[in-house]
């Protein structure tokens, strides 16, 4: 299965790839120069923390090979998939109890910001494109996507 | 140098040129698209502030604001109006320059070769005086003053050179700007940190940098450069690589102010020079146009036929020009003249002289030209460039069949050893690339001269439809918006297909030339009507003005017309595109343009799209303002529907 991979050190915390996944995620769909950079409706599924000293910590989702967030997830809304190893998200099985929130070990997972009824969850841009956004957009390589075993 | 060829290089709408700089051994720009395909997203839109060290702040949902308490519409307009303050300190630089060369020449009874423009500008100006010398001094001083002149005092000029309605309506906006350079300096000042935060107040002002850039840096550079360096002349001349001569020594120009190089345009075709050419083993010396610089001189090239060898390409040709090994130096003076170049000089040994500091290159020498140095200068200039091309290209081809035969053994000797040492550059010529017949000279003045003297004959075949209307495609060249020229030359081809004629100005000048489409066959590409009158004519599709300065020249040829119809700008079935805008110095045409009421497309957003304020102001509300509009598309075929759709509009509420 492939995961991103992150190389924190090259990170030069410029949120390129955060405005890719917006960018991404958004509807209805247009170019980067229309994206609302305001509306909280277009969330980023990735973070970048400064860690304080100068560098960055890029916040990716690892799709881990034992997802806590699906592991926790009663309602099935959570899943890792056969076939890709990817974790995908149901929304519509999502009883918003953000157990996975709480469980997730990197604190990628966050309910979204305004109804605070479903999750915002990397899909890793399945429907968008072969190649994740943020990965595209990354001007640093601090990111790419790298096969590995499920 | 950054070795990258190999790389992939970008689309250009020039299939001969693309091929060219895919097959150097050279990187180009070109070739560095691919490298700077990510681009920062923020940055597109404008909402990244860099103005003060909380900096950089960017809009995200979580943080609609910067440290500072800016919000996207103030962080979008401060940038804005900085780009549009500096693109029009640029053109007021060229303007004042221009007006000085021609005091100067006039106080030193030099040369004047537009007599004709010279008066035109008396009377324009209210200017009498009893020799050509006063008259010419007092017309350069009535610029420079008005330069000068603080904020808080408006132009003299700006009522004399602007189209009546026009003035009245900037009048009514309180938009008529004060001395040209103060209002560059109040345009930077307002958008620094924490002063203005109204978008609205600042896009005002971007209208007012509009107003001055337009009517002196565009307008009287052109009308000044006519009276010192002659009007322009319609003529067919080439264009393309193929007009480098690799039997003289050659010498790119690139940049913004002609009248720089009024003096050694001269002194290159005296015998002096000459023989100091032949001494090496050229033939003499050629100016090669390169960026609009090089159309200007294109425009007047009538007047220049023995030192001026043809237009070669716009800003983006630059590295391929030089990538044929004729080049023997470059003298640049202003803008457009790339960093790129500089690693290609160097690798080619050519002398890169820069006239004029504010546009200093790194591997440049700088020789400015002050007005009293201009023999010495001139002739150290001229000894220097002669200097690198026998050291690019001075490979000694003497004749010694005649020697003494005890002698001839060490001779040979001699020359093999010099030969062995001294390795001429190699020459990669494109001697077919462009074409020999592209229309040229076309000024207002030439233009109407053609016409019979009057703007009739164009009116009737607008109001009879044979002409759809007319389009100004003007700007610069960039690699972006579908690759070199790609979007500029589509454009265009959709344009005179719908009937359009289209009229050019600047680098996007030099990629519709260099495709053919400024020669009389492009006329087959035209729609039926449109191309019926070219044939008719003799003319092509698409009008070569020139320069980006000559905006300015269509925006004389537009209210000419106006003034004919007895109506405003904004009535006429005229819009303009800056399809491939570049630079600041765009955005402050563009301001012009919109402040002249025009409907202006770019194929790029000037990055202003993540200020809702910025972008509603400009592309609705300015129809209210002033009349003008903002369109933005990168697809050539819609781009040319929506410019259609409003000289349609246009049309019909003139009933024609
Ligand atoms: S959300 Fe967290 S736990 Fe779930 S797959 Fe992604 S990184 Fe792993
Ligand atoms: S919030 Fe939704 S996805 Fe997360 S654990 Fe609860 S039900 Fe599952
Ligand atoms: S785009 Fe790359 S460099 Fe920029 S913040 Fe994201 S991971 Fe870091
Ligand atoms: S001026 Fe304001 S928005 Fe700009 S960098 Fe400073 S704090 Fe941020």
């Amino acid at each position: 299965m492939k995961r991103i991979m992150i190389d924190d050190s090259k990170c030069d915390g410029c949120k390129n790839c955060s405005a890719a996944c917006m960018q991404a995620h958004r509807e209805p769909a247009g170019s980067i120069y229309d994206l609302d950079m305001s509306d909280p409706k277009n969330e980023t599924r990735n973070h970048i923390l400064a860690d304080g000293k100068g560098g960055y910590r890029p916040i990716f989702c690892r799709h881990c090979t034992l997802p806590e967030c699906a592991m926790s997830c009663m309602s099935g809304a959570l899943n890792k998939e056969k076939d890709t190893g990817l974790v995908r998200y149901d929304e519509k099985k999502c009883g918003a109890c953000f157990m996975c929130v709480m469980n997730c070990p990197y604190g990628v997972l966050k309910p979204d910001t305004l109804t605070r009824t479903k999750v915002i969850k990397c899909d890793f841009c399945l429907e968008a494109d072969s190649e994740p956004s943020c990965v595209k957009n990354c001007p640093k390589k601090a990111i790419w996507v790298q096969e590995v075993q499920a | 140098m950054n070795n990258c060829f190999g790389c992939n290089t970008c689309k250009s709408a020039d299939k001969p040129l693309e091929a060219f700089i895919a097959s150097l051994p050279l990187e180009t720009s070109h070739h560095r698209v691919e490298s700077q395909r990510t681009k920062c997203g923020f940055g597109l839109q404008g909402v990244c502030c860099r103005l003060c060290s909380n900096g950089p702040c960017r809009i995200t949902p979580d943080a609609p604001r910067g440290i500072c308490g800016a919000n996207a519409d103030t962080i979008v307009t401060r940038n804005f109006l900085r780009a549009v303050a500096a693109g029009s300190g640029c053109y007021i630089h060229v303007v004042e320059n221009t007006a000085l060369n021609l005091k100067n020449t006039a106080r030193a009874k030099g040369p004047i070769k537009g007599e004709k423009a010279l008066e035109r500008l008396c009377q324009l100006f209210d200017i009498s005086g009893s020799s050509l010398y006063e008259k010419a001094e007092k017309a350069a001083d009535a610029v420079i003053s008005d330069l000068y002149k603080p904020e808080y005092v408006q132009m003299e000029l700006v009522e004399k050179l602007a189209y009546k309605p026009r003035f009245e309506k900037w009048k009514e906006l309180g938009i008529l700007p004060g001395g040209a350079k103060s209002e560059v300096f109040r345009g930077v000042v307002k958008c620094s940190t924490n002063l203005n935060s109204d978008p609205v107040d600042m896009l005002v002002d971007c209208l007012r940098l509009g107003i001055s850039t337009g009517l002196y840096g565009l307008v009287l550079t052109n009308l000044l450069n006519d009276v010192l360096l002659g009007e322009p002349e319609l003529r067919f001349a080439p264009v393309g690589l193929r007009v480098i001569n690799p039997d003289y020594i050659n010498i790119m120009i690139t940049g913004h102010q002609h009248s720089m190089f009024t003096d050694l345009q001269e002194r290159l075709i005296q015998p002096e020079a000459v023989a100091k050419a032949k001494a090496v083993g050229a033939k003499g010396f050629k100016l090669v146009g390169c960026t609009c610089v090089g159309q200007d001189l294109q425009l007047r090239g009538s007047h220049y036929t023995e030192i001026f060898d043809g237009h070669a390409g716009n800003n983006y040709t630059s590295e391929a020009i030089l990538a044929t090994g004729a080049i023997d130096a470059v003298l640049s003076e202003f803008n457009c003249t790339l960093p790129g170049i500089e690693p290609i000089c160097e690798e080619l040994k050519i002398k890169q002289i820069c006239l004029d500091s504010v546009a200093k290159k790194a591997n440049a020498e700088l020789m400015e030209f002050p007005f009293t140095e201009r023999a010495h200068q001139g002739e150290l200039i001229i000894d220097k460039i002669v200097e690198a091309y026998a050291a690019r290209r001075g490979a000694l081809n003497l004749d010694f069949s005649q020697a003494n035969a005890e002698w001839k053994p060490l001779i040979d000797a001699l020359m093999g050893a010099y030969k062995s040492i001294h390795k001429d550059v190699p020459l990669n010529l494109l001697p077919d690339h462009g074409n020999d017949n592209t229309l040229t000279g076309v000024s207002e003045v030439s233009l109407k001269a053609f016409l019979g003297g009057k703007w009739k004959p164009l009116i009737d075949l607008i109001a009879a439809g044979e002409i759809k209307g007319l389009a100004g495609v003007v700007g610069c060249s960039n690699l972006t918006a579908g690759g070199h020229d790609v979007l500029s030359v589509e454009l265009t081809k959709e344009l005179i297909a719908k009937d359009i004629l289209v009229l050019t100005a600047g680098c996007s000048s030099g990629g519709i030339e260099n495709c053919g489409l400024m020669t009389p066959e492009a006329a087959q590409m035209a729609g039926p009507k449109l191309r019926a009158v070219c044939e008719k004519l003799g003319i092509p599709p698409v009008l070569n003005f020139g320069p980006c300065l000559a905006i300015g020249r269509l925006e004389i040829v537009a209210s000419e017309m106006a003034e004919e119809l007895g109506v405003d700008l904004p009535q006429l079935p005229l819009v303009l595109s800056a399809a491939q805008w570049l630079e600041e110095q765009a955005l402050a045409d563009g301001a012009y343009g919109l402040a002249l009421g025009l409907p202006l497309h770019l194929g790029l957003p000037p990055f202003i799209t993540g200020s809702k304020v910025a972008v509603k102001v400009l592309t609705e509300d300015m129809k209210q303002l002033t009349g003008g509009q903002l369109i933005i598309n990168s697809d050539a075929k819609e781009s040319a529907e929506l410019l259609e759709k409003i000289i349609l509009e246009k049309r019909s509420a003139l009933n024609i």
